[in-house]
């Protein structure tokens, strides 16, 4: 064992130099990663003519700012940003309100058919609207939600991903706690209110977080159910400019993208660790 | 005058009983014990008297009171749970109004002097605004203690509460909760499995075994006058020892035969097989030639003060206690006495103590 | 009544477990159960969109589905894109979380631009694809050209299309399952390497015989999170190719919404659908006894 120590110590260079190898590796990855991301904001910056232009070169000759405000007068952003906001926030809190009803008495409460009602709730990480999506747009049309902001959240608030993820954080309180709680004087309602949500804070945050990218990126179900600019959101508004302009002026395309992807970049990036704890955890529970 | 008394009160999960009808009276200002070996149903009992847990059959009265279906706010009862239960995400200060806030009409004056006064009894005045995990293990102990005390409950139920802590801590905590008992005049009932905390502790011990009760009463009577075989062996270590013999009477007493000896105990116990009892401190080891009857010494080991030897008699072992100094060698043959004026009798069949009671 | 009270406790206890799942249960039911009922309904109906007539069809929308070309093309495409894409963005995942498993310098900075395409909606991250490959001034054909290589549409070429929403695909979730995966690593007890490491266990066999029996369960987690996020496929088609060129991209969903947007056949979509979730369902039955039963669960 103490020989192994030293001899381990007495190689930092090999250490070193296997860390090195690993940047070698590590960072023309990354770099192909982050390319992506480079070319929106380079082109987003550029003249027109220069992104066909293959003799223009990689950096914008002049940096064309002036994109900016041109992408977002073509269409109305800030209605787009209303309703983003509008649909992601009515989601999370009418999730966040089911989840907890829903998980609390799957993790605390015994009751008939428990195991039945729960495998239904797993049914739904299974099939989301992605799969349902056809059937499921003929039931808002009959609802006579199509284009409307409800018509975007209504299939969204019960969440069987969110009630077993919170489920399994619940079942992690110790039962004393609720035992104690009880002698304090507190029903059911009261232990949730005063001891298990706040226990849970980070599972819930994880959950929001997870939701909110989810449906703040959200396309293909905004796009069967709107039609006018009233209710559109964020990601549909950008999808439109991308059909109108058919290629034909990535630099507006490219600056509008740079505005549709920045608040989660933003957020992404000041909030990094908290991003990176709940979609690392959100399922490991 | 706060009384606890259970009647016939029985658990049963999913039609398995698990606690068989227990009838026990706990005074007012008693500290009750109830011990038992791990699954023997004290901890079921103690969570069906706090209205953790329901009630299969029997009564539950409090005060006088019958609780037995009553919500555990409403017992007027006040726990300290094995990991003491304190709510993470708040102060000790939180912790011990939590339950007074939401319990009783009290003012915040009222609540704040009746904090600082079990801060002061516990010693920890200076903790209640630290959260439990900045706290150790003896201090969140006495901050559970002071949640239960704030409350001025009629009867303070304790579940194993000092299992978590190191032996050293364990026994200061003992003195302190003696002292907390007799100062305040507490009605109290304990659930330990540890035989030496319920000696310690209790003005009076009951005895648990797979459900059923086995024995109640003060810690010396249960030590001397054990009901049956499992309260003899459960109590005191090293444990009883017991030696299968037949018993008949004999003028006033009874004629003990055991296959290598034989002898007379003051007590009428009819006709049985029976177990005789001895506690290592009742069995005498000299040299071979006088003594009651031989045995060969297997193993002895010495504890610092005294020394325990087993000897086999015959094919039973008593377990002997003595003075390092006499302790006998490995494999020595040695004569052996029985203080038999102390030595008990129980019924081989059924366990029970003769004469029966 | 000895019993009375206690079973009146359980009856509140069930009463208020019911009350509390029903909103869930309410919204559960009209926007998942109901839906995956009445597209098997459907399915043996004609129904057009707009049209309260429903006219029973019996089996002949599953007929016309055998028969037709693009369905099994579809459905040939979306086997193809799962069974690939999922695969290597996971070796993709776990190359790069083993990478990062060690108290690198600047590993927060590989993290994140490993996992920032996450964060990028669909419909952006498809259109910055579809700039990235267009032919002519595409950056990537631009760079095969300093290396002497051909120009290509990529996504106007019908073998070259899917592929390239493959790639894309594998650049927007390996990140994510890397995260996932080095979570799982990090719960790798490290004695155990160190008593590898002690038997001369090079660090390949290391991986292979250590580290991945042990964080199978993860793999099989991120295997099952992969496919759901397949289902997303549907916006890079959307997107980038509109099923072109040549339904070479054409996928289930996206034929779904073709037969029953475009066209309005309802029934018909219904019965792609219903194949679509025969055959998610089918996946998932697969892994789970495939993998499910040899993961090897880490003191669980």
């Amino acid at each position: 064992m103490t020989s192994l120590r030293t001899e381990i110590a007495s190689r930092p260079a090999i250490v070193a130099l296997r860390r090195g190898w690993l940047h070698v590796v590590l960072v023309p990855l990354a770099l192909l990663w982050l390319s992506p991301l480079v070319w929106i904001l380079v082109t987003s910056l550029k003249a027109r003519t220069e992104v066909f232009d293959p003799a223009a070169g990689f950096w914008p000759q002049v940096l064309r700012w002036e994109n900016y405000p041109a992408a977002l007068s073509v269409a109305p952003f800030g209605t787009y940003l209303v309703n983003s906001i509008l649909v992601t926030g009515g989601i999370l809190a009418a999730q966040l309100v089911t989840i907890t009803l829903a998980a609390y008495a799957f993790a605390r409460l015994t009751f008939p058919g428990k195991n039945l009602l729960f495998t239904l709730f797993l049914l739904q990480i299974m099939f989301p609207i992605y799969a349902t999506f056809l059937t499921n747009f003929v039931t808002v049309r009959e609802l006579g939600l199509l284009n409307s902001l409800p018509a975007m959240i209504v299939p969204f608030v019960a969440s069987g991903y969110g009630t077993f993820m919170l489920r399994q954080a619940f079942r992690q309180v110790p039962t004393e706690l609720a035992d104690a709680a009880r002698l304090d004087g507190c029903g059911h309602v009261g232990i949730l209110w005063h001891v298990y949500l706040p226990l849970v804070k980070p599972t819930l945050i994880a959950f929001g977080i997870i939701t909110v990218v989810t449906h703040w990126n959200d396309y293909m179900w905004p796009l069967l159910v709107t039609n006018s600019e009233a209710v559109r959101t964020l990601p549909i508004g950008l999808g439109l400019l991308a059909k109108s302009d058919s290629g034909a002026d990535w630099t507006r395309l490219m600056a509008a993208t740079v505005v549709v992807v920045s608040p989660l970049l933003v957020l992404f990036v000041v909030f990094q660790r908290r991003f990176v704890d709940s979609f690392m955890h959100a399922g490991l529970k | 005058m706060a009384d606890v008394v259970l009647q016939g009160v029985s658990k049963a999960y999913a039609g398995r009983p698990t606690v068989h009808a227990v009838d026990l009276t706990v005074a007012d200002k008693e500290f009750m014990v109830l011990v038992g070996p791990s699954g023997c149903g004290k901890s079921t009992t103690l969570r069906m008297i706090a209205g953790l847990e329901d009630i299969t059959s029997g009564r539950l009265l409090i005060d006088g009171a019958d609780v037995t279906h009553a919500q555990p706010q409403k017992r007027d009862i006040a726990m300290v749970f094995q990991s003491y239960a304190l709510y993470p995400h708040m102060t000790a200060y939180r912790n011990m109004a939590f339950g007074l806030l939401k319990t009783t009409r009290l003012g915040k004056v009222e609540v704040d002097r009746r904090i600082r006064e079990a801060a002061e009894i516990l010693h920890i005045s200076h903790l209640l605004e630290r959260r439990p995990n900045e706290l150790s293990g003896g201090e969140r102990q006495r901050v559970a203690i002071g949640r239960a005390l704030v409350r001025q409950p009629k009867v303070f139920l304790f579940d194993e509460p000092l299992s978590n802590l190191d032996a050293k801590l364990r026994s200061r905590m003992r003195g302190e909760l003696k002292r907390l008992h007799s100062e305040l005049g507490l009605t109290v009932i304990y659930v330990t499995h540890d035989q030496i905390e319920a000696m310690t502790l209790g003005s009076r011990v009951a005895i648990l075994s797979e459900g059923r009760l086995q024995q109640v009463g003060a810690p010396m009577e249960l030590y001397m006058r054990p009901a049956n075989t499992f309260v003899a062996t459960f109590i005191g270590t090293p444990e009883m020892s017991l030696l299968r013999c037949a018993v008949k009477p004999e003028g006033e007493g009874s004629l003990v035969q055991h296959e290598r000896f034989s002898a007379t105990l003051p007590m009428r116990a009819g006709h049985a097989d029976a177990f005789l009892g001895v506690r290592p401190e009742e069995v005498r080891v000299s040299r071979p030639g006088e003594g009651l009857t031989r045995g060969i010494v297997e193993r002895t080991e010495l504890i610092g003060a005294e020394a325990l030897a087993e000897i086999l008699i015959g094919t039973d072992r008593v377990v002997a206690r003595m003075p390092v100094p006499e302790a006998p060698d490995s494999g020595a043959e040695v004569s052996v006495f029985f203080d038999l004026a102390r030595a008990r009798l129980f019924d081989a069949a059924t366990g029970r103590a003769l004469p029966a009671a | 009544m000895p019993f009375g009270a206690p079973f009146q406790v359980r009856l509140r206890e069930a009463g208020l477990a019911y009350l509390l799942l029903l909103p869930s249960l309410v919204f559960l039911a009209a926007f998942t159960y109901w839906p995956i009922l009445r597209s098997v309904w459907f399915s043996f109906h004609d129904v057009v969109l707009g049209d309260s007539r429903i006219i029973w069809l019996g089996l002949e929308n599953y007929q016309r589905l055998w028969d037709d070309r693009l369905f099994w093309k579809a459905l040939g495409n979306t086997v193809f894109y799962t069974v690939i894409t999922i695969p290597v963005a996971i070796v993709c995942a776990l190359l790069m979380a083993v990478a990062l498993d060690s108290k690198l310098r600047g590993m927060a900075i590989y993290r994140s631009a490993f996992f920032y395409p996450v964060m990028i909606p669909s419909v952006a991250a498809g259109m910055v694809w579809v700039f990235l490959y267009s032919a002519g001034y595409g950056p990537i054909n631009q760079g095969l050209r300093l290396i002497g290589l051909p120009d290509t549409a990529w996504l106007y070429d019908s073998s070259w299309a899917l592929p390239a929403i493959m790639v894309m695909s594998v650049w927007k979730y390996s990140g994510y399952f890397m995260l996932i995966l080095l979570a799982a690593l990090k719960l790798v007890p490290s004695d155990l390497y160190e008593a590898a490491r002690l038997d001369g266990v090079s660090a390949f066999d290391r991986l292979i015989h250590i580290t991945l029996p042990l964080i199978s369960p993860t793999l099989y987690f991120v295997a099952i999170i992969g496919l759901l996020h397949s289902y997303q496929i549907f916006d890079y088609v959307y997107v980038m190719t509109h099923g072109g060129p040549a339904d070479a991209t054409n996928v289930l969903t996206f034929y779904i919404y073709q037969n029953g947007f475009q066209y309005q056949d309802i029934g018909y979509a219904s019965t792609l659908a219903n194949v679509l979730l025969l055959f998610v369902g089918g996946l998932i039955a697969v892994m789970a006894t495939v993998f499910g039963r040899r993961v090897h669960y880490l003191g669980r």
